[in-house]
């Protein structure tokens, strides 16, 4: 059973560069190049701090995307962007990606506890493993290390960075030390954000799976010694917004329009580990080429939530092509404000989610119009904060300072995968 | 132009002051003073030290995230480890530092140990000298600093186009230290690349500085002669000392108007005798005496007349002075003109 869901909300914005869409770069009246600048994010950070969200979220990998020849990709480093973003807000939350393959726990722990202090407590840590071996190899890596291996790796260094953090007696945290931000759909994953996650983002695509999820998260948590209410869970919401649910669906549409073929088949390939060479696009993909979940490499989570979109409804190729639209897989909620808002409200209510990173279908557009429009309405419905009431981050999601984690015993240094 | 002149500052805990130290470590508050301050009377850059002996600061490349986005008329140089850096990050970072503020960014990196990381994919366990992972570490910067650049970034919304990914390119370096297959992730900055710095002359020589530096800092005792040994190590590698520009590092005290026109005749002596080609100041003293100190001083010091080059060593065509934007061109380098290539320098 998973507790009822009290109070308010919480909304991060994922500046996703472009937007979360294969084509949003290329959507009428957009600024194909503007995630390439400081400014976009500055500036979508400001208007988020303006409409009281709790954070703005980086997502990243120590990588060029591949698939940079036809969509925008991440390309500005996040610890960089969110100083300076501290340096021009007050209190929105700052959330950054960071690697625990491909980083150094010592300085890690340094850089991300003078972030939080520089901002006044206001920083996040998403650990990610870093999927793939494109990245491994701009560390000395032939292949990306074993899935188990990346997380048993994680655990030991969350430990070790908490550990650092708790130890500190300068350049103190006004908020305590920084929030730990996971988000595995694996089983190791859960396993993860079950013993050290305090916010969880997660890619579920129907609120029954997701209130499901949210609860196996909260048992984890407990088995692990920790209190439950301790746990933000925020499942990933691509919002596609117009002022009728017509004008929705023709943005939608369009977006489907935009999205480049070859940069579509070539993500979808890459999500699945397989080739699409010779599948035709009105026929379904063929379920022998798809292995089991926990068998995959990569991320198992995107490959869980495509592999069960296609043996759920079978589509045809291009009809999962342009379902996905280029974006990773988290769920597409398209339609008016208030459409949105009975959607965000019931997954709420229901208690499938504590709030949503939202990953607005083109930015800045997209943004502006949730901020402007969305989140009004969510406040009339009393379901979003009017001001923030405090400083920090902790003090926006409701989150206490637990103790640190038991350091993990079984730590061993990452094995150079040659 | 001006004479480059550069601040050093240490950002740390206002709550556990270090008595005695220079330059003298200030809060976070008190640096975004100290920089506004500098910025008015047209210092070059800050640069962003790691700490003091046995006190570490706040990280430099936060700090300089924070303030390019305040005070956008300065440049900002980053000390930065080899020790817990692998250079991929290293090099993302900087860029991105460098990209945000126009330009106007730079490291100074600071010779030392590996990270964990990389060491455990060592192309060569026996590697191990200081000197020699300085070398291949800056060389490694450079190059991905160039693999993605700027002019790849398209933006063709007709053709679908983001990127002419013909234009970018892996670097597959493989050293004694590292194996890094670049590209970056982001295309090159309007400077070129970030700006490298090397100040630990006691523990770098001068053949090693001398492939990929582009400022080098001495120190008072380092100054005499620095000048024509750089230039003999440049020459080795083929480049020429117009590529780098030679810092003299010193202390000051905090001074009032009426005594930094003294002040500044004994810096202008000095930079005129061991053939300087800016200086980095680091003032002691508290957060005003700072600000007041570069406030009396720097608009003394003697605007560098001619550049310290020799044009007939110069290639015609090469010899214009100070080209592009960005910090880079506020030294008095060169716009970017894409890397030496020196042969050898790297088994």
């Amino acid at each position: 059973m998973s507790a009822p869901v009290s109070g308010q909300l919480h909304l991060n914005v994922n500046i996703l560069n472009a937007g979360v869409f294969g084509g949003s770069w290329r959507f009428p009246g957009t600024d194909a190049l503007a995630s390439y600048s400081i400014e976009h994010y500055t500036s979508i950070a400001r208007k988020a701090e303006a409409a009281k969200l709790d954070a703005v979220f980086l997502a990243d990998g120590p990588v060029l995307d591949p698939a940079t020849r036809h969509r925008t990709g991440n390309n500005l480093e996040p610890t960089t962007v969110l100083a300076r973003i501290a340096g021009q807000t007050e209190r929105i939350g700052l959330v950054a990606t960071l690697s625990s393959s491909y980083n150094d726990p010592v300085e890690l722990a340094r850089r991300i506890g003078d972030l939080d202090h520089v901002s006044g407590g206001r920083v996040g840590w998403n650990v990610v493993t870093t999927a793939g071996a494109v990245a491994a190899a701009n560390f000395g890596r032939a292949g990306e290390p074993d899935h188990g291996l990346r997380y048993r790796r994680a655990a030991a260094f969350v430990a070790q960075v908490v550990a650092a953090w708790d130890a500190r007696t300068e350049l103190v945290s006004p908020q305590g030390r920084p929030v730990v931000v996971q988000a595995g759909g694996s089983t190791d994953g859960r396993r993860l954000a079950a013993r050290v996650g305090e916010v969880i983002f997660s890619a579920e695509q129907d609120v029954a799976a997701a209130r499901a999820f949210r609860a196996e998260l909260r048992r984890g948590a407990v088995a692990f010694g920790r209190d439950p209410d301790e746990i933000v869970v925020l499942p990933g919401l691509s919002t596609v917004l117009g002022s009728t649910e017509a004008e929705a669906r023709v943005r939608r549409e369009l977006l489907d329009e935009l999205l480049p073929d070859a940069y579509a088949r070539g993500r979808l390939a890459g999500q699945l580990g397989i080739s699409l060479e010779g599948l035709r696009d009105d026929r379904p993909v063929p379920l022998d080429l798809l292995p089991e979940p926990d068998e995959a490499g990569g991320s198992q989570t995107f490959y869980r939530l495509v592999r069960e979109i296609i043996v759920r409804e079978r589509p045809t190729l291009g009809a999962l092509l342009r379902k996905l639209s280029g974006g990773a897989g988290h769920r597409i909620v398209v339609g008016t404000p208030e459409q949105v808002a009975d959607d965000v409200e019931t997954w709420f209510r229901s208690g499938a989610a504590d709030g949503f990173n939202v990953m607005p279908d083109v930015l800045p557009s997209g943004f502006d119009d949730f901020a402007d429009h969305l989140v009004p309405e969510l406040r009339r419905r009393g379901l979003f904060r009017t001001d923030y009431t405090g400083t920090t981050l902790r003090h926006h999601l409701g989150l206490g300072l637990p103790a640190a984690p038991v350091r993990v015993p079984d730590r061993e240094p990452l094995e150079a995968a040659r | 132009m001006p004479l480059p002149v550069l601040l050093d500052l240490v950002v740390t805990d206002t709550s556990a002051a270090t008595p005695g130290a220079d330059p003298a470590p200030v809060g976070l508050a008190a640096a975004d003073a100290i920089a506004a301050a500098a910025q008015a009377v047209g210092v070059t850059a800050l640069r962003l030290l790691d700490g003091v002996p046995g006190r570490l600061g706040v990280d430099p490349t936060v700090v300089a995230g924070y303030l390019a986005g305040r005070h956008a008329g300065l440049g900002y140089l980053v000390d930065l480890p080899t020790t817990g850096n692998a250079p991929y990050n290293a090099a993302r970072r900087v860029l991105s530092l460098d990209r945000a503020a126009s330009g106007r960014a730079g490291v100074v990196l600071r010779p030392g140990a590996g990270d964990e990381v990389s060491d455990a994919a060592v192309p060569d366990p026996a590697a191990s000298d200081p000197v020699e992972r300085w070398t291949e570490y800056a060389w490694i910067l450079g190059r991905l600093w160039e693999s993605f650049p700027r002019t790849a970034l398209l933006g063709d919304q007709e053709r679908a186009l983001v990127v002419d990914d013909a234009l970018v390119r892996e670097i597959a370096h493989t050293g004694r230290f590292y194996r890094v297959a670049g590209p970056l992730d982001g295309p090159s900055s309007v400077q070129g690349r970030p700006v490298l710095v090397a100040a630990d002359l006691d523990v770098l020589d001068w053949a090693a500085i001398a492939v990929s530096a582009d400022v080098v800092s001495v120190s008072r005792e380092q100054a005499p002669g620095a000048d024509a040994a750089l230039t003999a190590a440049l020459d080795r590698v083929g480049r020429s000392r117009v590529d780098v520009a030679l810092v003299g590092r010193t202390a000051v005290a905090p001074v009032d108007a009426g005594r930094a026109g003294a002040v500044a005749g004994e810096l202008d002596g000095w930079v005129d005798a061991d053939r300087l080609d800016g200086l980095e100041l680091q003032v002691g003293g508290d957060p005003a005496e700072i600000a007041a100190t570069l406030r009396a001083l720097v608009p003394q010091l003697v605007p560098q007349l001619v550049p310290q080059l020799v044009p007939q060593l110069v290639a015609p065509g090469r010899a214009d002075g100070p080209g592009g934007d960005g910090l880079r061109a506020s030294l008095g380098l060169r716009a970017s003109l894409g890397l030496p290539a020196v042969a050898g320098v790297l088994a």
